[in-house]
């Protein structure tokens, strides 16, 4: 601790700024950790506290996927002996049309009995009038809000909130405000509690319920209660307990969770260079202090253990730091990942308290400290190893000895070979990550080298150039090849995850848009909502003789889609016509031919299912899916696995009259209009507006406003990412401006001379900057090439365990072109400080410097 | 002693020792073809807030068998507003609620009819009339209420899921075999209390005009008063079916 405290403060106090950029690539990683970990955490949290809130004292609720089931099932729920209370519900997310307010969870509730089960704890004594369920259900447009919600909006009892509904925007009236307890705090107060009977209507239901919370009788168990209910409703309804509902939110963000995750330690990895190479500038700054200290008779042990103790407080305080931020950060990230979620999966969840869990705050800091002390190793080590002699003779800096070099390129090798070997067994998950981080780690080790190979080749280009200060530039990254490195690893490894992540984007992007050719081509779509992911709105097929009838319509095609449990997780049913759809629609196939699962779809033999569902649920051709629906267990092999984005967790499509049959319901989500030939897209599109309006507040949306719509979606999605992508770039970049904050430094005295024998500041500007011109080129070099290699194993990643998509090998060319001018300049702007640095530092002072 | 003060004062020794036969002998006293009503209803919370309804009650059959109408005819925005009850002599009634807004019935569950009847103190189930045979009673002696002589009965349900009353003490009147008061209990806690009062003969039916409910959870109560009460008038059995209700609406 006094070594500490005699020579490492005194450093530290000399080198604030770099320490400070060295404390900030910890700060970020873990912060991005602490914050993404935290963001999935809270959102998850909400949800299952949304869930806890809005069951009540529910013990189990039946359902059967979000098509519901006939309310008739309710009378056989009831009549189960172990039942104590079965009440039905109906939950949807609808627009409330009040600026600002985005959607609101719509709670249809049968106020007869609900209230065995939830708490509709009214706000004060003067509400009595609205406590009598009669007016509530006599008057249809009866609404109670929460109050957060009411303080929100400015509503009192008796205001009006607009609500979309199947007819469109409709008024409906306030009798009640909750107040703050239990069920209200759901959703961030954004619930409202209507009749269930109402809201079958107002939601297009039919007599159909979403689901049936229970209660167990008296001194009947849960699990008892569950085998009763389960025995007398079949195979074809889930009886899950209200928690279980959490853990298929949670498989439906899976996906989105490991990506942050993955990214998120990215940062945390690129940081680790950053302090790494910090460390090693430290060791070789501090040689001559470092060789004092061995001659007067410390031990290496000692000298090691400093280091240690330097990298452990850093690590602690830039983790403590990171953790902080990380919190803070994390409310931004919850806010924006519950808007994206709302709006690629349907799921509104307004987060509003973030679940910070201690355990994560510590590991954010442990692993903070852990990489920083990982990082500090090899430089601690080094100077442990420091020849007291050597380290005395002034302007000597230490270099990778040739016999290290050899080793790296040995050791990176022998794991590249390994990591190839684990791609020829890469059908199993562990060797195919084994393999993917044997092949960042031969990256890294093979970084010092390259880097000092292309250092050497950039030499002559960089002289030919500028011939002082190219070469001057040169010089300094060939003589310190390991500063240099640890911030080109930096740099290669937040390049590899751009060119990753990029080139999924732009694979994604590009299957999405073909995707969107063949399926997407109807003329325009008609649709209770602008936001396609709400189903909880639907109209009657009625609506399809009425957008017929209109001049210059050539077909309607009926859809109907919905979640269902297959082997407890929700996947997308889309429900088709099939052989209207298949005479506009040209899927491609994975397996099976397009007119053979064609046709036996549309006779109901079988159903076609997209590639990412066969590849999640491990299901190929012929293999028999298993569907709970109301009328049974619906058993329809694969006919076919087509290329579908309809939904990330995988789709299911069937023909209509299966869906028609098995869940008896002929409602629809969405029509598919397509125009007569030579008939004006917008002039039939105004007479199918003109049609719809006294029919229902139906929107007729253009092919282009959902192609918009589905880009905006998956822009959304792929945001935060960019973000992340973003933040280990500005990591990078601090590892930039360490390196040459550092190399100035080191090269004080040389910088001085050349001052004191004529030169001009301009040129040690000019230097600074193709220094870091260079250090950026090299690193978009290596970056770019493990990218490649990242982009391989990311779209492996993506099939096997995000969302199983099986997307093309297109390498980013336009991103990369695109990282080019941004690497340089961020180079460049990195350089700024350093050089004006160097050239303002007293002339006296550099030369009498060390 | 004449013969028929004689027997008179048999039938009195021997209903003192039988509680079935006093109640089966109310039971029959108020028995008619049919009963329509006008009842007005206050309900008075604990804060002193007072909500005042009306209705309209229409009955045909009695008892175990009997079907019944409850139609709100004010305040307006709870008019038209129906209640059908199915009534059957060994078991729970069946009840649906008609809501002429939405143009459709709900079936009111049997877990349901504990729950308060649309905010009134009385549940779904005070609005059953239950045969006899449906209860096993027992003597509990003599009490008077509000100044009258009356019979203090225990009643339990013979089956106990089929109602939410562990059991309940009943007042009869000893002069007319009218109800005067009726306590319920949930297990061992009184839950509710009705208090039957203006009791009047109406076409040789003693009849309470004024039912005092009382939620001793809530600490509200509920006075129903009855108007216009007829017995026996001319009714068809098909006006108690969902498809009257929404014939009528």
């Amino acid at each position: 601790m006094m070594l500490l405290r005699l020579l490492s403060w005194p450093y530290l106090r000399r080198h604030v700024l770099r320490w400070t950029l060295t404390l900030a690539g910890i700060v970020l990683g873990v912060a991005v950790f602490v914050a993404m970990h935290t963001a999935n955490r809270s959102i998850f949290s909400a949800f299952d506290k949304t869930i806890d809130q809005i069951a009540g004292s529910a013990q189990l609720q039946v359902s059967a996927g979000e098509f519901g089931f006939d309310e008739s099932i309710l009378e056989r729920v009831q009549a189960v002996p172990e039942v104590g209370v079965a009440v039905p519900v109906i939950e949807a997310n609808v627009e409330t049309k009040i600026p600002g307010q985005g959607s609101i969870l719509l709670l249809g509730i049968d106020m007869t009995g609900d209230r065995s089960l939830r708490d509709y704890e009214l706000k004060d004594a003067d509400d009595a009038i609205i406590d009598d369920p009669l007016v509530f259900l006599a008057q249809p447009d009866s609404v109670m809000v929460t109050k957060e919600f009411a303080e929100r909006n400015k509503l009192e009892v008796n205001s009006r909130v607009p609500l979309l509904t199947i007819d469109g925007e409709k008024q409906f009236t306030v009798r009640g405000i909750m107040s703050s307890a239990g069920m209200t705090q759901a959703f961030g107060g954004n619930l409202a509690v209507m009749d269930i009977y109402a809201a079958q209507q107002v939601l297009g239901r039919g007599r159909r319920f979403d689901r049936i919370d229970i209660r167990a009788k008296e001194g009947i168990t849960v699990d008892q209660c569950k085998a009763a209910v389960k025995a007398a409703l079949g195979e074809s309804f889930e009886v899950e307990t209200p928690s279980a509902r959490g853990r298929h939110f949670e498989g439906l963000l899976r996906s989105y969770s490991t990506a942050m995750t993955i990214s998120s330690l990215f940062a945390l990895i690129v940081g680790m260079f950053i302090i790494y190479n910090s460390f090693a500038i430290a060791v070789t700054q501090r040689r001559s202090e470092i060789g004092i200290l061995r001659a007067l008779g410390a031990t290496r042990g000692q000298i090691q253990r400093l280091f240690f103790l330097e990298s452990i407080t850093a690590g602690f305080v830039g983790s403590a730091l990171g953790a902080f931020a990380g919190v803070g950060m994390a409310s931004v990230i919850t806010t924006y990942m519950s808007t994206v979620l709302e709006q690629t999966t349907g799921f509104a969840q307004r987060v509003t308290e973030l679940a910070i869990d201690p355990k994560l705050i510590v590991a954010g800091i442990a692993i903070g400290v852990i990489t920083s002390i990982f990082a500090a190793s090899i430089p601690a080590r080094s100077a442990a190893r420091v020849d007291p002699v050597q380290a005395l003779q002034k302007g000597k800096y230490q270099v990778l000895s040739a016999g290290e070099n050899r080793r790296r390129r040995r050791m990176a090798l022998t794991v590249s070979l390994i990591s190839v070997a684990c791609l020829f067994l890469s059908y199993s998950k562990l060797f195919f990550y084994a393999g993917y981080v044997l092949m960042i780690v031969a990256g890294l080790l093979l970084a010092p080298a390259l880097t000092l190979l292309l250092s050497k080749c950039l030499r002559p280009i960089l002289k030919q150039l500028l011939p002082a200060e190219g070469t001057l530039a040169a010089d300094s990254l060939v003589q310190a090849p390991r500063r240099t490195s640890a911030t080109v690893s930096a740099l290669m490894l937040s390049l590899a995850m751009v060119v990753g992540f990029g080139g999924f984007a732009h694979s994604f992007y590009t299957s999405v848009g073909e995707w969107m050719d063949n399926a997407l081509n109807p003329d325009f779509f008609v649709s209770p909502s602008a936001n396609l992911v709400v189903r909880a709105i639907t109209f009657p097929a009625s609506i399809r003789s009425v957008i017929e009838h209109v001049a210059g319509v050539d077909q309607v095609q009926l859809v109907r889609n919905a979640r269902v449990s297959f082997r407890n997780v929700p996947v997308m049913v889309l429900a088709i016509e099939t052989e209207k759809v298949s005479g506009t629609v040209h899927r491609m196939p994975v397996a099976g031919t397009t007119e053979e699962m064609n046709r036996l779809t549309g006779q109901g033999k079988g159903m076609m299912v997209s590639d990412s569902f066969a590849q999640i649920h491990t299901v190929r051709m012929g293999d028999i899916v298993e569907l709970p629906t109301p009328s049974g267990l619906l058993k329809l092999p694969i006919v076919g696995i087509v290329r579908d984005y309809s939904d990330l967790q995988g789709s299911l499509l069937i023909d209509r009259s299966v869906y028609t049959k098995w869940w008896n319901d002929d409602t629809a989500n969405v029509a598919r209009v397509y125009v007569k030939k030579g008939e004006d897209v917008g002039v039939v599109r105004q007479r199918v507006i003109d049609a719809l309006a006294g029919h229902h507040g139906l929107l007729v949306l253009t092919n282009r406003e959902v192609r918009d719509w589905i880009m905006k979606l998956i822009d959304q999605w792929f945001a935060l990412t960019y973000n992340q992508i973003a933040v280990a770039i500005l990591v990078a970049v601090l590892g930039i401006v360490n390196t040459l904050t550092v190399s100035i430094t080191d090269r004080r005295r040389e910088l001085g001379v050349m001052q004191a024998v004529g030169g001009l500041r301009n040129q040690i500007r000019r230097t600074i900057w193709i220094e870091a011109f260079s250090i950026g080129v090299i690193g978009l070099v290596l970056g770019t090439a493990l990218g490649a290699i990242n982009l391989y194993y990311s779209l492996g990643m993506v099939k096997r365990d995000l969302g199983g998509l099986d997307l093309d090998y297109i390498f980013p060319l336009a991103f990369v072109a695109f990282m080019i001018p941004t690497i340089l300049a961020a180079s460049f702007i990195a350089a700024i400080g350093p050089a004006e640095s160097a050239v303002r530092g007293s002339l006296v002072e550099a030369l009498e410097y060390e | 002693m004449s013969k028929r003060g004689f027997y008179g004062l048999l039938m009195f020794v021997f209903l003192q020792q039988d509680p079935r036969q006093i109640v089966e002998e109310a039971q029959r006293r108020s028995t008619s073809q049919s009963q329509r009503y006008e009842g007005t209803l206050r309900v008075l919370d604990a804060k002193g807030k007072i909500i005042e309804k009306r209705w309209q009650y229409d009955r045909v059959g009695s008892h175990g068998s009997s079907k019944a109408v409850l139609r709100f005819t004010a305040p307006a925005e709870v008019k038209g507003v129906a209640l059908l009850i199915i009534n059957h002599a060994d078991k729970a009634s069946d009840q649906w609620m008609w809501t002429p807004a939405i143009n459709r019935e709900r079936r009111i569950a049997l877990q349901d009819r504990s729950t308060r009847f649309f905010g009134t103190d009385f549940s779904f189930e005070d609005l059953e009339e239950r045969d006899t045979n449906q209860f096993d009673y027992k003597m509990l002696g003599e009490e008077s209420i509000d100044g009258a002589a009356c019979w203090k009965l225990q009643s339990t349900p013979r089956q106990s899921k089929a109602s939410q009353y562990s059991h309940s003490y009943l007042w009869l009147r000893k002069d007319n075999f009218a109800l005067a008061q009726i306590e319920n209990y949930s297990k061992d806690q009184l839950v509710r209390r009705a208090h039957y009062t203006d009791i009047r003969n109406d076409q040789g039916i003693w009849t309470a005009h004024e039912i005092d409910m009382h939620d001793l959870k809530r600490n509200s109560r509920t006075i129903l008063k009855v108007e216009k009460l007829q017995y026996n008038v001319s009714m068809k059995d098909d006006a108690f079916t969902l498809q009257a209700l929404r014939r009528e609406s």
